[in-house]
Formats: C-alpha cells, structure tokens, sequence
C-alpha cells in the first residue's frame, strides 16, 4: 500500500476550516457512490483523517467501504473553489462522541458563514443536521490540488 | 424514477454538482462540476471542460454518480448515471458552449475555461437523499429566490399590446422606449436594454436602457464579451441562472490560470447593466440571418428567467427586429420627402427631462479632440465616433451661423463626417447623441423637431474648443 507522508499544517487547517465535503466509494462492480461529510479532523498521527457524517448517512457509505476501502474525499471552499481531493483505505468506523459534537457543529457553522457570503442563505441551510454522527477514520495515501483549472489534478506535496 | 423535468431548478447550475466516479483499478473519485444540463427525459449532459482524474475514470469505466441540488431546499438528489458519448456540436453542446464561455468572458478567461465537449449521460436512477435537505421539512415549499417555472404572461393579449404599441411608434427613438417599457409593464422584466452595432466592426453600443439607475447609453461591448457579447458572435440566445456562483467557479479558474502565466492580462471586461446581476438573458434580434441588435434583461435574482421566456423572447426577437429595421429605413426615407412644415406631433416625442434651472451650468466648455474624435464637457468624457463628430459639426455651425434647424438629409451629405454610403446608421447615432446629452449634459439638447429634423437647443452658453 502507497504511504503518503503527514500532512502539513496549512493543509490541516485547511481541512478543518469548514468546507464542503464529498465522500467518493465504490462496489464491487465499480459502480461509485457517494455521501456527505459535515466535518474532518486530521489525526494526531497526521496520517489519517476522521470524517464525520450523519448517522442516517453512514450505512450506504459503509456497505462500500467496509467490503471495499477505497475512498475518495473532495474538499471545497464554495467562496473561492480552493479544493483539494483526499484518496486513502478505509480503517475504522465508531460514533461520534460527545466532545466532538462542538468541532462539528463549528465547521458547519464556518460552512453556513462561507454559503451566505456567495448568496445561499441561512434560511436554507436551517434544516441540515449534523449530530448524531459517524466518524469514519481513514489513512491517507494520496493528496492533489483540486482547485479547478490548470493545476487541478497535480499531487500535492 | 422521479421524472427529470421535475428538477429543473437543479439544472441551472446556481449550486454545483457533484460527480463521483470509479477507476478500472478501483480507486474512486469525487470532483465539482460546473454544469450538469437536462437533456431528455433519460439523459443528462455534464460539461467536459478538463482532463481530468473524472474524465480518465469515465473512459475507462462508464459507471459515474452525479449528485445535484434543488437551490430552493437544498434537497440533494443521487443520480446514477452510464457515460453514452461526448458532443462537441449541436444545441446541447452549443447552449451549454455559449453560457460557460459568457461566464469565462467576464473572468477574462475566454479561451482558457471552455468547454470541450458536453458528455452525455444515461440517467438510471434517480433517488432524493431524504436525509440530506436544507430547509426544515415544514418550510420546504416556502417562497424562495428560485421559482420552478415561468409565471409570465405570454398571453395572445399581451402580445397584441406589444404589437400594438410598437406600430404607434412614429420614430425608431419612441420604439426602443415602447420596447422596453412593454417588456417591464406586460412582461415584469424590469432591467433591460437594446444594443445596436457600434461604428466599429463587431462591437455593440446600448442604444436605449430601462431600471438602471444610470441610462448607461453608449457603453460598447465588442463580439465575444459576456452574455451579449456571445449573443452577438453566436447570433443565439444565451441564459444564466446564477451568475455570481458560476462566477466564482470560473474566478477560481483564473486565479490558477493567472498563477501558471496564462492569463497575463487579468482583464475585466466592464460591461454595460447591473453591477451584480444573477440572471440574464440575451436575445439576438435578427432578420435573414443578419444581427440587427441584441435585447438583453436582467435580474439580482437567481433563476429569474426560464427556458419559456427564452423560447418567447426568441421568437419576439425576429419581429422587433424588423420593426427596428423597418424604422430606421422609414426614418430614411421620410426625410427626403416630407415638407419642411411637417412637425412631429408633441405627444409622439419622446419625453425630455427639463434641466432645473438650479442646476445648469452658466457656461460650458465643449472640447473636440481630433485624434480620438470625442467630445469632452467641462473635462468629462461625453462621446466619441460618429456622434462626436455630429455635436461638433452642428454646434460650429450654430456659433458660425446661428443656425439651430438641421436635417439628416444635410448631415449624410456632408463629406466630413465620412458616413458610409450604404447602411450608415445615421439615425441610431442620432438617438445614441440625444440621449448621452440627456445622461450627461442636460444644457445641450437635440430635439425631434420633424421627421429627419431636428433643432438644437441650448440653454447655457457653451464655448467651443478643438484639441489635437
């Protein structure tokens, strides 16, 4: 398995900032699939990274991973489409415990600040639920820029 | 499966989509997708602009899942998806070609974020992620910035007022007003303005406006740039949904492509209208093929305007087309025949603001400038081109001569201002001249006094100066 070394920290603030984030998996006939993450924490290792999605998301993102764990996560800041895309092995599944509840619910609250500025309002963004949530941990093997344009697709070192 | 007609809102591209696919090795991907466009009821077409990880997995494994959202809830939808074929031509390709390439415009991106190609999509399933919506379930349904269909009165009535509006106008100046304010009074679009071509080759001028708080005539805009840019290069109707997030999709774009010395110019296009419109819509007015202008409206909403609109603005297009045409070739050949003593009737001219005597200036300092050909006002830039060149003339000869009655008849045969023989648009600049006068120097008015007359009245002293 490819090892990636430990991500920077501009990049872990980064991650942590409140973004939008998609999970990518797929089946055993190739066929993608996708969810939803509310927030990411970079491990202490630096070499893993912990999603944190919806309960209600977990058991459709699980059926994938835990068969096959290939995973794939872009990250996104709606303002500026500063993006990156995380590739990795699926290791470990637990839920979301009380203490992370407040790191979660402040990136989607950075998330929901970051939406209004470009014109989605609050109102819309009311409904979403975060908690309780699934933390999904997976070791990172591969980092590229993602912001879109020339560039996007290169390893990000 | 849903039927795709019902996520119409999830296909103007006011919230990107999501694309994930998978690679022959295994390893999935997940990318934003600036446009995701509904096609037919089972297919979908998702724009190819890179070549990217997506596009490599999507050759070698045709499977993808595409997850768009509805802008008014947020609601997400999964769609599952089998990659058919890549287009590069024909009406999907070209609506979705002129709409990212007006967005790349205002980026000064053209040329760099374009599309490829516009990949077509089977759609499989459709499923609403239940769990994943904005707004609370109890509000879902609530008003919101997006509506899902067009609300507009293209009824057979409206139609005839407009048409009935349009054959009352005695000169082209009372029609492009009556074109406007029939769009704002039947149809409720209240940001709107016609562009006629400019002296120069491929490039518009705004000839009349409507709800800016600035006429903004005389602003030019060459083939190409922006929405009425490519309306005008394309002779095709172009519509934008969200223009400020499809903005900042292309701006990232062109941070990175500035960051790599591909766009060294960093060039903004100023552009006539609003300063932050979110829809737009632009509609080619043409007759045989050839581009008599381009009627653009405008909207601060998202999603204000719908492909109904769009498919009856198309249509009005041909027919104000010739009315333009028809008034500019009456306008032309009324002022040989009509008798000196034939006035305009005072109710048919259209209406001129009075300057408050407060607020007009003693004395002013008109200034031609020959090399550039435009005519300065106290220092501040009035006009240029053929309209320059008319106030200059006309205001000689009034010092000269003190003559204040002049027709267009004079002014196509006066060699100096070196109009075309054919096709020389004499009485859009005339228009384009009174209404900058209007806009920007009150004092100076030009005003119908007869088909193909016109009488210059001025009500402050105004000196003349002739500047290199």
């Amino acid at each position: 398995m490819a090892t990636h070394p430990p991500i920077g920290a501009e990049l872990a603030d980064f991650l942590e900032s409140g973004l939008a984030i998609t999970i990518a998996t797929r089946d055993a006939d190739l066929e993608p699939d996708g969810g939803w993450a509310w927030a990411a924490r970079v491990d202490e290792d630096l070499l893993h990274i912990i999603l944190f999605v919806h309960e209600l998301s977990a058991p459709s993102l699980l059926r994938n991973l835990e068969s096959h764990p290939e995973i794939a996560v872009a990250l996104d800041l709606p303002s500026s489409h500063r993006a990156c895309q995380v590739k990795g092995r699926f290791e470990s599944a637990r839920p979301g415990r009380p203490e992370e509840r407040a790191l979660i619910e402040r990136q989607v609250a950075a998330f929901t600040s970051d939406l209004e500025a470009i014109g989605i309002p609050r109102a819309l963004t009311g409904g979403w639920r975060c908690w309780p949530a699934v933390a999904l941990r997976f070791r990172v093997t591969e980092l590229y820029e993602q912001t879109p344009g020339p560039g996007a697709g290169e390893p990000l070192r | 499966m849903i039927p795709l007609e019902s996520l119409t809102p999830c296909f103007q591209g006011l919230i990107p989509a999501w694309l994930c696919t998978c690679s022959r090795d295994g390893m999935p991907n997940a990318a934003i997708l600036s446009h995701v466009d509904y096609v037919d009821s089972r297919h979908v077409a998702l724009s190819f602009q890179f070549f990217n990880k997506s596009r490599r997995n999507i050759i070698e494994n045709p499977k993808a899942m595409v997850r768009i959202y509805d802008p008014d809830t947020l609601q997400v939808y999964a769609l599952r998806l089998r990659y058919v074929r890549t287009e590069t031509e024909g009406p999907t390709f070209e609506a979705m070609r002129l709409r990212i390439e007006a967005i790349a415009s205002y980026s000064g991106l053209k040329g760099i974020f374009r599309l490829l190609g516009a990949d077509i999509y089977e759609v499989l399933s459709v499923t609403p992620i239940e769990h994943e919506v904005g707004l609370p379930a109890a509000a879902s349904g609530a008003s919101s910035a997006a509506a899902p269909t067009s609300g507009l009165p293209f009824t057979m009535k409206a139609l005839q007022e407009l048409s009935d509006r349009i054959q009352k106008a005695p000169t082209l100046d009372c029609l492009l007003d009556a074109i406007l304010e029939t769009v704002e009074s039947i149809f409720g679009f209240r940001h709107s303005m016609i562009l006629l071509p400019a002296e120069c080759p491929d490039r518009l001028e705004t000839i009349a406006s409507r709800g800016y708080p600035e006429g903004g005539v005389g602003s030019d805009v060459g083939f190409g740039e922006g929405i009425i840019g490519m309306v005008a290069e394309a002779r095709r109707p172009i519509r934008i949904s969200g223009v400020l997030r499809q903005s900042l999709y292309a701006n990232a774009v062109a941070k990175r492509a500035q960051e790599r010395g591909l766009c060294p110019d960093d060039r903004r296009i100023p552009l006539p209208g609003l300063a932050h419109p979110e829809s737009q819509l632009g509609i080619p007015l043409l007759l045989r093929g050839e581009l008599v202008g381009v009627l653009c409206i405008e909207s601060e909403k998202p999603y204000r305007f719908h492909e109904e609109d769009r498919a009856y603005l198309e249509v009005l297009g041909g027919y104000l087309a010739i009315a333009i045409q028809n008034a500019q070739l009456r306008e032309r050949s009324d002022e040989a025949e009509e008798p000196p003593a034939t006035r305009l009737a005072v109710s048919a001219a259209r209406p001129r603001p009075a300057v408050p005597a407060a607020e007009r200036r003693a004395r002013l300092e008109v200034a031609y400038y020959h090399t550039d050909e435009c005519v300065l006002v106290d220092g501040e830039y009035l006009v240029r081109g053929l309209p320059a060149k008319i106030l200059w003339k006309v205001l000689a000869e009034h010092r000269a001569e003190a003559q204040v009655e002049f027709t267009n008849r004079r002014l196509r045969l006066d060699k100096s201002l070196k109009l075309p023989e054919f096709k020389d648009n004499l009485e859009s600049r005339l228009i384009l001249l009174r209404r900058r006068l209007e806009e920007r120097c009150p004092e100076i008015r030009i005003v119908p006094s007869g088909r193909g007359r016109f009488r210059l009245d001025l009500s402050s002293e105004v000196v003349l100066a002739e500047r290199p």
